[in-house]
């Protein structure tokens, strides 16, 4: 006897089910590991889904994010390429905070000092703290200075270095 | 050491498993808790799984015991039966309504 076709909605709801456990999972775990989960679980859902329904076969996994802290216990790699791109993220955004604030300090300088503008630098063509005021003002976006400052955030983050092989 | 057993009693995969416990009367384990064990299981050695393709979907992935996993449930076994031997005779007397009062 042939198995029931799984309907739209069912293939949604596992597919959803799936992609929030692989969530959990998502730059902490090989990708090939990854693949062989979803696959699994995919395959049990179906399987649950034809005797259950969709619905019950959800239900049935429990919490989907405990679930996947499960596998993420079972198989965490050694580099945590999440916490290592969340890392780079926070430290862009507190050079840009930084930058407005030398930027303020910068234009209140000018202001108080009755000037019409001007530039300022500070690590000149590498750092981020260089830009201008005239009648409104530019800053640097993305400087040299960001990008090492946001690799040096990844690689401790991540902890990188544990990609590299240990001393026997 | 129970899914080692059913394990080595047939070789299944994950839902076909739980579907197993379940008609054991253990209904309330969920599949949320059978699938992480059984990677766990793989991952220290004790099952090896092979792929099967299936009708409906992804292949079916199917474990069962390697010869380590044998070992570690025939030790587990025996920890287990030596454990419920110790507790039956406390298990099996009466419970008395109320503790006995200490000698003072």
């Amino acid at each position: 006897m042939n198995p029931p076709k799984l309907s739209f909605g069912d293939r949604l709801r596992i597919e959803l089910a799936v992609l929030r456990i692989d969530w959990e999972l998502d730059g902490r775990i090989p990708w090939r590991v990854r693949r062989r989960l979803k696959n699994e679980l995919r395959s049990n859902l179906i399987a649950a889904t034809e005797s259950n329904g969709a619905k019950s076969a959800v239900s049935q996994l429990g919490d989907l994010r405990a679930l996947g802290a499960s596998y993420l216990e079972i198989y965490r790699g050694r580099v945590d390429a999440r916490r290592g791109a969340w890392a780079a993220v926070i430290t862009y955004a507190a050079i840009q905070v930084l930058a407005v604030a030398v930027f303020l300090a910068f234009q209140s300088g000018i202001v108080a000092g009755g000037g019409h503008g001007g530039s300022y630098e500070l690590l000149a063509g590498f750092g981020p703290f260089q830009g201008s005021v005239n009648h409104g003002y530019e800053m640097e976006i993305l400087s040299p200075a960001h990008l090492v400052l946001m690799l040096a955030a990844f690689l401790i983050a991540s902890r990188a270095w544990r990609v590299l092989p240990r001393r026997a | 050491m129970a899914l080692l057993r059913l394990l080595a009693e047939r070789e299944s995969y994950g839902y076909e498993l739980v579907g197993r416990l379940h008609q054991l009367g253990l209904k309330q384990i969920q599949e949320g808790s059978v699938y992480p064990a059984l990677s766990r299981l793989e991952r220290e050695g004790s099952v090896t799984a092979r792929l099967v393709s299936s009708s409906s979907g992804p292949a079916r992935k199917y474990y069962r015991p390697s010869p380590a996993g044998y070992a570690s449930l025939a030790d587990s076994e025996v920890a287990w039966t030596t454990l419920v031997r110790a507790l039956e005779p406390i298990l099996s007397r009466p419970v008395p309504r109320r503790p006995q009062e200490a000698k003072t």
